[in-house]
């Protein structure tokens, strides 16, 4: 393939970048390029060698592998172009791309289209905070799980978990049926960071202590971690005199929250949501800047692959479209307004001209609590957490409703009785 | 009588449920679920508690040193920790395509280990 | 264990241990530098905040002072010795921003005591112009004292350079070496370490935080100095543009100090809180870092927590306060013949140049003989730098070698080409490489590049994984093979 024809690019090759890549080929885009950084497609699914993946979107509970390859040969079959071990180092705000690889060098590249499916990272021990020295054996809960199972070593033998994000409890699970000693998984919050199924099958099931409201508040050891003082917290998060104890540990993991990657996006110009980090996005995944679309954990960090890559699908849809047309209709755009108890709502806007999906987390947790989107929908929850994305499916009909009139829709999630 | 807590994973209220057994084993009361889909969870998870086992084994001449792998049928959460034991002895080679069996009948329970993945020299 | 003799032995590899090297190796003299780290600069001089200054900050330019006089002599000679070492160096200009009316006579008085001095170019900017120079910072300044000398380096590279370019002209480094006992024999001392003994007729001790230590070995008592932490925190790299100057305030509360700097590589560092200290204790407190933050939020109101990427407790050692704290060691021992200590406290770097003149000076008037080495080369060749180069250069140079077009490191887009550099010039270890090449330095503090980097730093030294370490000693990374622990052996 000439690289100057390229209609569709999409950055990442994970269970959102091909999902897209696949959409956009399906939708009538002749050539589809993936540029993936790894020596393979696939990106983390790799090393999430655990189950709990499909489920919606197969019907069946694959392992992340096995997710990985139903997408792998799909993207094979429909003669999607691939560049392995391709860094994209530049984007700019006109769709022009640079990314350099081994073998060709630099690339340089006008894609009609782009789809950003560059996924998340893990937020760091620098960005907590976390008091003490600065001794070996600190890691990332995702990095773990690649040394772990990929790379083939265990960080060490007694580890303390901060956080108690879904990475965090899979590798607690993961680490004792290795036959390391897990002495605790901490958890700042009054619950649990990750799915409640995560909860209770990886800490439970393994007898693993959980403590909730709690936080590590130094880390000893001069060369490797020997200790770890964790404390329990008041309601502000400050940990609370008198409660320290230490926790002798020769490994930290921290699960503390993902952030999606966002060089590109900002390297292009693109309009941030400046709580999420994602770009800003219409229903058609489309950001601020025309003809770059974005999908799954780029744009805001999801519970679960199978709404990662249905996500990625309507920004391979979209980018498909905007290759062959040049451009896309745009319409007078409807603003989502956060309301009460919302952190979060994407898409960030919407035209109202068609069937829309809201991905919508809490700020706090309530229990009894009714979601309002506007006056055209309302439902019931027993429970809204913020570690629980909730799924909300207008139609075009109820959009229609709102005829034109109004320029903003208001989320809110109110106390019920 | 014999009690049983369960902590019912059907949303993501996590309700703390308790089962009574009388001396039949039979459960004769529940509580702390707050709907029918939890008791039915709850029932299911106190008859018969499976999980999903997965895991790597090492492997010879790749250039890959491990090879995930998964259970064709789920194990009873009390066989995991010896499930990991005796797949940490095994060892496979090249090439292997995901779904081959590289273990079968696991602790002699019938169940078989499977590629989740393809091995290539 | 190995026997070596040679003229001068040099304790300590941190900025002035490198310098003084360097120093030497103009002339035909043997040479060893000992460091008892797995690399060069890891003590105080990678805790430095980057400034290249001229003390008015702290020091308040006094003259009565030999360090103050050691940084004046330093600012004009760190531009061209950049220069001649390939080191980035890049002239900000500080702005020490005024508050009140109380803070604009204090600054009055600086100015006047720096002109006297003969330190030119200092000028006041009235509110205006300094929102026009520094829009972000804080309302509440109503001018500032602009003093355009002030530069920005990268200390750890530095000394690098330092120490490369010194062995380029025949000084002879051994890392991972630690100075355990030194006896005295006639016109001699034996000093013993944990790689063997070393006789030398000489001695410069520039062991950092360990100075005292070493001098206490052979008796010499001729200084005390008290350990001192300070807390520095790094911004992310999205903030670097938020300010063009290294800016300075009054800080509200004694023993702080109140700097927010950018650094070479576009990240902007803040410095606060300077409090004694437990010798050998590095860690930083939740307490320390809620003052930090405090103090650079005067500076910058807007700041959130969440821009910090990391932070660190900088280390230097003070001496007493009957000599002034201000006061440093750079001197010849009463009691002992032929040792130099030196230990500047801050600010070390900047006053780095001079130091090594002076102890080069301070060695001939202890009996050193010293010849002119007429192959002495000044140049030293930074290698490349793959994301400071044009498209043209990177393209060039991934078709030489493949290798650089393999990004290893995405927040700082470092290449697998980089990283083998480094490892050639010596870098045995994680935090080796990070430092010379900023894999692990941008926002995701190492969480993709660590398990590369440990692949290559593997192959390439010919060791397996778990051998390799963060910053050497009992520092591995890896404990265990996956498997081993179920008792599997492989």
């Amino acid at each position: 393939m000439k690289f100057s024809e390229v209609d569709v690019a999409v950055i990442g090759s994970g269970p959102a970048g091909m999902a897209a890549a696949i959409k956009a080929r399906e939708e009538g885009a002749e050539h589809v390029l993936i540029l993936e950084r790894q020596e393979q497609l696939g990106g983390l699914l790799h090393q999430c060698v655990h189950s709990g993946f499909g489920l919606l979107y197969f019907g069946q509970d694959l392992t992340g592998p096995e997710y990985a390859h139903r997408f792998i040969e799909k993207v094979r079959d429909l003669g999607i172009e691939i560049l392995l071990e391709t860094m994209v180092t530049q984007l700019s705000g006109d769709r022009k791309l640079t990314a350099i690889n081994r073998y060709e060098g630099m690339i340089h590249l006008h894609p009609k289209s782009v789809v950003l499916a560059m996924g998340c990272r893990e937020r760091s021990r620098g960005q907590l905070s976390i008091p003490g020295t600065r001794p070996a054996g600190i890691f990332t809960a995702g990095t773990a799980q690649r040394l772990v199972n990929v790379e083939g070593f265990i960080p060490g033998k007694k580890v303390v978990i901060l956080g108690s994000g879904d990475i965090g409890m899979i590798m607690a699970r993961r680490l004792t049926l290795e036959g390391v000693e897990v002495k605790a998984v901490i958890e700042i919050l009054p619950y649990v960071g990750g799915l409640i199924r995560n909860e209770v099958q990886c800490l439970h099931d393994f007898d693993i202590p959980l403590l909730l409201e709690h936080t590590v508040t130094q880390i000893h050891g001069e060369q490797r971690v020997e200790a770890v003082t964790i404390a329990k917290v008041d309601k502000h998060k400050r940990p609370i005199d008198g409660t320290e104890q230490v926790v002798e540990c020769d490994t930290l993991l921290l699960s503390v929250g993902l952030i999606p990657e966002n060089e590109l996006s900002r390297m292009a110009g693109i309009t941030l949501d400046p709580l999420i980090g994602g770009p800003l996005v219409d229903e058609r995944r489309e950001t601020s800047v025309p003809g770059v679309f974005a999908g799954g954990n780029v744009v805001h960090v999801h519970d679960i692959v199978d709404d990662v890559s249905w996500e990625a699908e309507i920004a391979g849809s979209w980018a498909a479209k905007f290759s062959q047309k040049g451009d896309l209709e745009r319409k007078e755009k409807i603003t989502l307004k956060p309301g009460r108890n919302i952190r979060s709502i994407v898409p960030q806007t919407i035209s109202g001209q068609s069937d829309v999906t809201f991905y919508i987390r809490v700020k706090e947790m309530e229990e009894k609590v009714q979601l309002k989107v506007g006056d055209l929908y309302q439902r019931s929850f027993r429970v809204a957490k913020p570690s629980e994305m909730i799924k909300v499916d207008l139609p075009v009909k109820e959009l229609k409703k709102l005829d034109g009139r109004e320029s903003e829709l208001n989320v809110e999630c109110e106390k019920g009785e | 009588m014999v009690e049983e807590k369960i902590v019912c994973i059907g949303c993501p209220l996590g309700c703390e449920t308790t089962l009574k057994m009388d001396d039949q084993g039979e459960v004769v009361k529940i509580t702390g679920t707050k709907c029918k889909e939890g008791r039915k969870y709850v029932l299911e998870e106190h008859r018969s508690p499976v999980r999903v086992f997965t895991a790597t084994v090492l492997t010879q001449n790749s250039v890959r040193p491990l090879l995930p792998v998964r259970t064709n049928r789920p194990l009873l959460k009390t066989q995991l920790k010896e499930a990991a034991k005796v797949l940490s002895k095994v060892k496979v080679q090249p090439p292997l395509r995901m779904g081959q069996i590289i273990l079968p009948n696991l602790m002699n329970i019938g169940v078989d280990v499977v590629a989740t993945d393809d091995l290539v020299l | 264990m190995a026997q070596m003799e040679t003229e001068v032995l040099i304790i300590g590899g941190g900025v002035l241990g490198a310098v003084v090297a360097r120093e030497l190796s103009h002339y035909k003299v043997d040479v060893i530098l000992v460091e008892k780290e797995a690399d060069f600069g890891w003590g105080s001089t990678k805790t430095n905040m980057c400034i290249v200054c001229q003390g008015g900050d702290t020091l308040e330019f006094r003259p009565e002072y030999h360090r103050s006089k050691l940084v004046w002599e330093s600012m004009p000679l760190m531009e061209p010795l950049c220069r001649e070492l390939d080191v980035p160096f890049k002239r900000v200009g500080e702005l020490a921003l005024i508050r009140n009316n109380e803070e604009f006579s204090k600054f009055q008085k600086l100015k006047s005591k720096a002109e006297k001095l003969g330190l030119t170019g200092h000028q006041f900017i009235d509110q205006d112009n300094l929102r026009q120079m520094e829009p972000n910072v804080t309302r509440e300044a109503i001018a500032a004292l602009y003093d355009p000398n002030i530069a920005i380096v990268d200390p750890v590279r530095l000394t690098i350079a330092l120490i490369e370019n010194a062995s380029q002209n025949g000084v002879k480094v051994m890392r991972e070496t630690e100075v355990l006992n030194i006896s005295q024999k006639v016109n001699q001392f034996e000093v013993e370490t944990n790689r063997g003994s070393i006789q030398c007729r000489f001695i410069v001790n520039a062991a950092g935080t360990s100075v005292e230590k070493i001098a206490r070995l052979v008796n010499s008592d001729d200084f005390v100095l008290y350990p001192i932490k300070g807390y520095v925190g790094i911004l992310d790299k999205n903030l670097g543009d938020l300010i063009k100057h290294e800016i300075h305030m009054r800080p509200d509360a004694p023993g702080q100090m109140n700097i927010l700097t950018p650094s070479v590589h576009g990240n902007l560092f803040f410095g606060t809180t300077m409090q004694p200290a437990r010798r050998g204790d590095y860690s930083t407190t939740r307490r320390i870092a809620q003052i930090g933050f405090e103090n650079v939020r005067k500076i910058i109101p807007d700041l959130s927590e969440k821009d910090i990427i990391h932070s660190f407790a900088g280390y230097l050692m003070f001496r007493n306060w009957e000599v002034g704290w201000h006061e440093c060691v750079v001197q010849a021992s009463r009691k002992v013949p032929r040792l130099i200590s030196i230990c500047i406290g801050y600010p070390g770097v900047s006053a780095a140049p001079a130091t090594g003149r002076e102890v080069v000076e301070l060695l001939r008037r202890e009996g050193l003989k010293l010849e002119a080495n007429s192959k002495f080369n000044p140049i030293r060749k930074a290698s490349s730098v793959f994301n400071q180069l044009s498209n043209e250069q990177q393209k060039e140079l991934i078709s030489k070698d493949s290798r650089y077009g393999h990004v290893v490191c995405r927040c700082e887009t470092v290449t697998e080409g980089e990283v083998v550099a480094a490892v050639h010039s010596e870098a045995t270890t994680l935090d080796g490489i990070k430092f010379r090449t900023r894999a692990g330095m941008g926002r995701c503090q190492g969480g993709f590049c660590t398990p590369r980097v440990v692949n290559i730093l593997s192959r390439e030294l010919g060791l397996p994984e778990e051998k390799i370490t963060k910053k050497g000693r009992d520092s591995r990374l890896l404990l265990y093979k996956t498997k081993q622990l179920l008792g599997e052996e492989r």
